[in-house]
């Protein structure tokens, strides 16, 4: 993921082992499923540094990896790339759901 | 006894299902007990069909040449409002997939699947997979024999057989029963299609190095005409002497698709006739008893007759415009008289095409037990089938079918589309598939246009995997990533029907996402102001070339 670091900002993402969701690191090095809560990465370092905390935490997770994120003026983070975003954000179309169909 | 490597299907499959169960429950476990880790238990997941996407779990579960019973398609339903998020996902391949499985949970889906005899397992690795079959098989009225025998003949000789374990490559095989393809046999690595020779008798025509993906290449015909009882011989031979030639030095030339092309079809012959020469009068010719002991398995359901002028269906038909669309395009002739075959459309306008809610699912399954004997089948136009309807019960299926919102007049039409995940869900996706089918769908959405636009595939893929089969779409939409923006490349003239068979030609740059709509009116509206009397879409395009449509789509976009 080494093309990821070049991004200023980071955060450390994976997916949950237990059920595959999305999941982000936070401060306290708890993973967590809120992109709001993500310990955020502002240099080179700090990005060498939270993926090595991500791997050392990443027992219950599959393959943490780095994720080049914007900050707005209100401290709101967005990953960069649409990939990011869709996997942070879910589907972008309404999935069909078991109870949206009944029939007589 | 030349036949003793075929054996019943049930007290094998069963044992070894269950058995395979068990022991991915354990490796769950031990994996979740972090005594796993994911580098040891990815290819054990994978053995399984689970897969890891963007954002949970995927299990695919396997509907052997697409072939479904009621019974199946109610547990696929309960597996997927217990184990998912109440949906599932109708692929090309005739599998399911179920898109939010918990990793904790795999093993229960799996085991309940197993109660009514499916499975999640990939014959992953090197081998023969599952063969395809037309999803019309044992209904059709252009059948000559139920290709599924044949698929089951295959499975069984390919399972068993130790040779074939270690191919350079996976193998897939596809065969369809009738002249008219539909079972795509010109892109697979094996194709066979049925066929009756000038003495009458039943045989193959036997297609070889066929493939889309990322070297997409139309199979090449090595036999007209193959006896069918000498299939396993020839089948054989042909391994061989892939297994002898084949690449094994690079991942992405190892298909024999490569082969033949680098070889030459000429010489491929040459050498496969040569193999199979020296081994045509063994033990695999096949005894009638054992094809006939096949067929068992796949006896058709007991049609009784039945009108074939029915009033009601004729004053429905001038009543209900949309009914008589539906009976245009999304009913086919069935080989006994008075029935049916029905396509209940899995692409009502706006939906991701193929997705079934469970409740939809067990409509479905409700309309089979009432009207079509308890059968469905998968298409790999990611449709369901009820494949014997009698003729007088077609307004009462088609009124179950629009409770379900899968009554769509549409099936061969513009908004009947192929679509991958793509980005909303595959982690190798380079753009979304779904949503640019959704806004074309909705775009067309008018029926009375869409007939009269008539037979138009479009095919659509996230990313040159060709999981959405783009390369043979009339109109193929392949999504790319150009430095974070999702643009999409159109292709026109691929086709999949016999004969014509034929991989899209590139028609630009590719196109911004928002105006792929655009771009895609603009090709209707190229073809409606220049096409014949009864010309499709596809066939205006031979006769004109791209150029009209290159013209009017870069002018405009
Ligand atoms: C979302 C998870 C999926 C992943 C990760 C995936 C991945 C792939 C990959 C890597 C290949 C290329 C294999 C090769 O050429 O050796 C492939 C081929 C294929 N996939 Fe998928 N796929 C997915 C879903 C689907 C779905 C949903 C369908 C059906 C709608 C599908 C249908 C196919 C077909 C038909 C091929 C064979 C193309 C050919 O070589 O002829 N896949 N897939
Ligand atoms: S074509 Fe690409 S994006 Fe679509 S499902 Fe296959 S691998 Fe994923």
């Amino acid at each position: 993921m080494a093309k990821n670091l070049r991004g200023d900002l980071q955060v450390a993402s994976a997916n949950r082992l237990v059920d595959g969701m999305v999941v982000f690191l936070d401060a306290a090095a708890q993973w967590t499923d809120r992109l709001d809560r993500a310990d955020v990465a502002r240099d080179e370092k700090a990005a060498e540094r939270l993926l090595e905390r991500a791997r050392a935490e990443s027992a219950t997770v599959v393959d943490p990896f780095l994720v080049a994120v914007t900050e707005d003026g209100a401290g709101r983070i967005e990953p960069l790339s649409l990939r990011e975003k869709i996997r942070a954000a879910g589907l972008t179309f309404a999935a069909i759901a078991a109870e949206s169909v009944r029939y007589a | 006894m030349p036949d003793a490597h075929f054996y019943r299907y049930d007290d094998y499959d069963r044992r070894l299902v269950a058995e395979r169960v068990e022991q991915f429950r354990d490796q769950v476990r031990r994996r979740l007990a972090g005594e796993l880790t994911e580098d040891q238990f990815k290819p054990l997941r994978l053995t399984n069909g689970l897969y890891l996407q963007l954002h949970a779990y995927m299990l695919r579960i396997a509907i052997p040449y697409g072939t479904l019973s009621s019974r199946q398609l109610r547990k696929l339903a309960e597996i997927s409002r217990t184990y998912d998020r109440g949906y599932g996902h109708f692929t090309t391949r005739q599998n399911l997939q179920l898109n939010w499985i918990k990793l904790e949970q795999a093993p229960d889906a799996i085991a309940a699947l197993a109660e009514v005899d499916m499975h999640s397992i990939q014959t992953s690795g090197n081998c023969v997979r599952n063969t395809t079959a037309d999803h019309f098989a044992g209904a059709a009225a252009d059948e000559i024999e139920d290709p599924r025998v044949w698929c089951e003949i295959v499975r069984q000789w390919s399972t068993l057989h130790p040779e074939f374990s270690f191919l350079p490559r996976k193998f897939k095989i596809a065969i369809t029963g009738s002249p008219n393809d539909r079972a795509a046999v010109r892109v697979h690595d094996i194709g066979l299609r049925f066929w009756r020779n000038g003495e009458g008798e039943a045989g193959f025509e036997v297609i070889v190095g066929g493939g889309l993906g990322r070297t997409p290449m139309i199979g090449k015909t090595l036999r007209e005409f193959l006896p069918k009882d000498e299939l396993l011989a020839y089948l054989e031979a042909t391994l061989r002497v892939y297994n002898r030639h084949g690449r094994r030095d690079n991942l992405f030339k190892a298909r024999i698709k490569i082969l033949v092309h680098e070889i030459g079809a000429e010489k491929m012959r040459e050498e496969v006739e040569a193999e199979y020469e020296s081994m045509k009068d063994s033990a695999l010719k096949l005894a009638p008893e054992t094809i006939e002991a096949i067929a068992r398995q796949f006896a058709p359901p007991p049609l009784q007759s039945k009108r074939t002028r029915v009033p009601e269906v004729e004053a429905l038909k001038l009543e209900d415009r949309n009914f008589a669309l539906w009976l245009k395009s999304n009913v086919a002739p069935h080989r006994a008289p008075g029935h049916a075959i029905v396509t209940a459309s899995l692409k009502p306008a706006g939906a991701p095409p193929g997705d079934a809610s469970a409740a939809q699912m067990e409509g479905v399954a409700d309309i089979a037990d009432a009207y079509s004997f308890s059968e469905i089948r998968v298409s790999h136009e990611q449709n369901l089938v009820l494949p014997h309807v009698a003729i007088e019960d077609l307004p009462a299926v088609y009124r179950a079918l629009g409770r379900l919102g899968f009554a769509e007049a549409n099936i061969g039409k513009i908004t009947d589309i192929i679509a991958c995940p793509g980005l909303d869900y595959c982690a190798l996706a380079n753009a979304r598939s779904i949503p640019v089918a959704q806004r074309i769908s909705n775009h067309f959405a008018a029926l009375a246009r869409q007939h009269d636009i008539g037979d138009l595939k479009i095919k659509i893929s996230g990313c040159i995997n060709a999981c959405g089969h783009h390369h043979v779409g009339h109109i193929g939409i392949l999504g790319v990533d150009k430095n974070g923006a999702e643009l999409y490349q159109i292709s026109l003239g691929g086709d999949v029907d016999f004969g014509h068979t034929a991989l899209g030609t590139i028609l630009g740059p590719a196109v911004p996402a928002e105006r792929v709509v655009e771009a895609v009116d603009t090709l209707v509206a190229t073809y409606l102001e220049v096409r014949t009397d009864g010309e499709r879409f596809v066939d205006t395009y031979r006769r004109i070339g791209i150029q009209p449509f290159k013209d009017r789509v870069y002018a405009t976009v």
